[in-house]
């Protein structure tokens, strides 16, 4: 039941984060077309920033639900299942309580900006600015579904990966 | 609360296994709550969303995707049957193949790991059908594939200028002539290899071969080539130049060789959403810090300090370079890039350094922390597809590291050599 809800959370994240990955290279190349042709869109950079952002956060939960973010693993996996059990869950609970303040005062900025759009198109900032407390909550959700696997890691000696590189 | 305590309390989390992004969050979070009381909060999703939303860094992910589409359309195997072509009569032919096809595939790709994995996938193989011992191609393959990010595109550069405020066009410039000294250096070592063990020789030199396999990868080679030029000429941006790379990798996929391979491209596409999602939240997140540490000028006075001990360019670069090689052991690239550039850029212009010339060092030397276990990201790519150990891998990869320390000596104390082209380019 878990598995499969892991698969299916993470084939979602994968399509979103792939189209908001195209979605990006088309805009910025029909940036750089139409600018050439003397007729450059206005709202172009501005939107490929919104758009980097939001690769961002629906990726960084991708990433957080594949144990890609970049870390040191290497000490806890030297200690004993007991402490390390400890420094993992007290690590999860730094990791979810970061996620669940920049959820809930994101929110909040939210409601403060309602009414605002963007600078160079009629686009509401609620929409843009969403990706932090989705981003956010996304988040928790792949470190609550990851949970049982990483108490379970800590019986063993396994090691951990240290994330992605460029 | 000084930069002191910060600092250990980021290492504390990042020992407990706390990712590092989120690490720099969380001692941000204290801190602000600290010092400006909870209301400061609302700054925390305000400063998290526009450091996500850097526009020279939209350049990354453009960089990644097209080296993926070029990838899936099978210019590797071409890149490396013209570097077999062309270098296939000298003892060793193919591991010195391998340094030459990652300097053709440094041109299109700006990553070592993407380079390694497919340059690695199809030369380890080879190299260990012809008797070659799998540590040594696992180590000739991981470190030619350094050569990715000191040609230009680079995405550390990218990352570096972005960092330092500085020109990613010029960075690009600085990198040429140091990767084919590094490529040439790479292949001598190679080649005293090659002769001490008796690898074979693969194929007299003929120069129809060279010319029929240079046919096969003159699109793939001259593309990139033309908007690196558009690059360096100013016709287009970093990012803009990234953006024509994918068109241009997507009408040598579709249109020229027929032949996109799907299932790896979707592959390529998340795993470069990953890459940029992981780098861009680091950036975030030390842009959250970062506030911080301005507001108390712990970078300033970290320079005043330094400056204070010793005016010395040399000396100040010799520690700056222990420092990232240090790093380069624990660190992702990306990470050290991040973390340490806007705290030092204070102290390179105090003590009057490049911020170009010092983009050069730092890139070269996190490209030698990629080869550097235990955390070294090239390295680990290239031994997982040679299934070889990675500290008997070292052993042989020693020597071709030496390489490298020796190209970031040369890169650090003989500025003409990463700086000459960019005062012909630039003034």
């Amino acid at each position: 039941m878990l598995a499969r809800l892991h698969r299916a959370f993470e084939r979602a994240l994968e399509w979103i984060v792939i189209a908001l990955l195209l979605l990006l290279a088309l805009e910025v190349i029909l940036g750089v077309v139409y600018r050439y042709l003397g007729n450059p869109i206005v709202w172009y950079d501005e939107i490929a920033s919104v758009l980097l952002a939001w690769v961002t956060y629906y990726g960084a939960a991708l990433a957080a639900l594949k144990r890609a973010h970049i870390g040191v693993p290497g000490f806890v996996t030297t200690l004993s299942a007991r402490p390390r059990l400890a420094a993992v869950l007290l690590g999860e609970a730094c990791i979810l309580t970061f996620f669940a303040l920049l959820a809930w005062f994101g929110v909040r900025v939210l409601q403060m900006l309602a009414g605002d759009t963007l600078a160079t198109v009629d686009l509401p900032v609620l929409v843009t600015q969403s990706v932090i407390p989705i981003g956010a909550l996304l988040f928790i959700a792949a470190e609550l579904l990851n949970l049982p696997e990483t108490i379970h890691s800590c019986r063993g000696h396994r090691r951990t990966a240290a994330g992605v590189d460029l | 609360m000084s930069a002191l305590v910060l600092f250990i309390a980021v290492l504390a989390l990042v020992i407990i296994n706390v990712p590092i992004a989120i690490a720099l969050g969380v001692v941000a979070v204290v801190a602000m709550v600290a010092s400006h009381g909870n209301e400061a909060l609302l700054n925390l999703p305000l400063v998290m969303y526009t450091g996500a939303t850097s526009f020279p860094l939209i350049a990354i992910p453009l960089f990644i995707l097209a080296g993926a589409i070029m990838n899936a359309s099978g210019i590797s195997h071409r890149l490396v049957a013209l570097a077999s072509a062309l270098l296939g009569f000298i003892r060793g032919a193919l591991a010195l193949a391998s340094i030459g096809a990652s300097l053709f595939f440094a041109e299109i790709s700006g990553s070592a790991v993407a380079d390694v994995a497919a340059i690695g996938s199809i030369l380890i193989p080879a190299m260990k059908r012809k008797g070659y011992s799998k540590e040594f191609a696992a180590a000739v393959v991981s470190s030619s594939a350094t050569l990715a990010v000191i040609i230009p595109p680079s995405i550390p550069m990218v990352l570096y200028a972005a960092m330092a405020d500085t020109s990613v066009v010029k960075l690009f410039v600085a990198g040429i002539v140091p990767g084919i000294i590094g490529g040439l250096l790479l292949m001598a070592v190679a080649y005293w290899f090659a002769v001490k063990n008796n690898f074979p020789v693969e194929q007299a030199f003929k120069l129809a071969r060279v010319w029929v396999t240079f046919k096969e990868a003159a699109w793939a080679l001259l593309l990139p080539l033309i908007i690196l030029g558009g690059i360096f000429g100013g016709v287009v941006t970093a990012t803009e130049g990234a953006a024509l790379a994918v068109v241009a990798a997507l009408f040598i996929g579709v249109v020229i060789y027929r032949e996109l391979d799907w299932p790896h491209l979707k592959q390529a596409m998340i795993e470069g959403g990953i890459q940029t999602a992981v780098v861009m939240l680091l950036v975030a997140a030390s842009a959250l810090l970062g506030t911080y540490l301005t507001e108390i000028q712990a970078p300033q006075k970290l320079a005043a300090a330094v400056a204070h001990l010793t005016d010395n360019r040399y000396l100040v670069l010799a520690l700056l370079n222990l420092l990232f090689l240090v790093l380069g052991l624990f660190l992702h690239s990306a990470a050290a890039i991040i973390l340490v550039v806007p705290v030092v850029m204070p102290l390179i212009q105090a003590v009057g350094i490049d911020p170009v010339h010092f983009g050069l060092i730092v890139t070269v030397n996190l490209g030698i922390g990629q080869q550097t276990p235990p955390v070294a990201s090239v390295l680990m790519t290239a031994c997982s597809i040679a299934k070889s150990d990675i500290w008997e891998t070292t052993k042989v990869n020693i020597y071709f590291i030496g390489v490298l320390l020796l190209v970031l000596i040369l890169v650090t104390y003989v500025p003409a050599i990463p700086m000459s082209l960019v005062h012909v380019f630039y003034g």
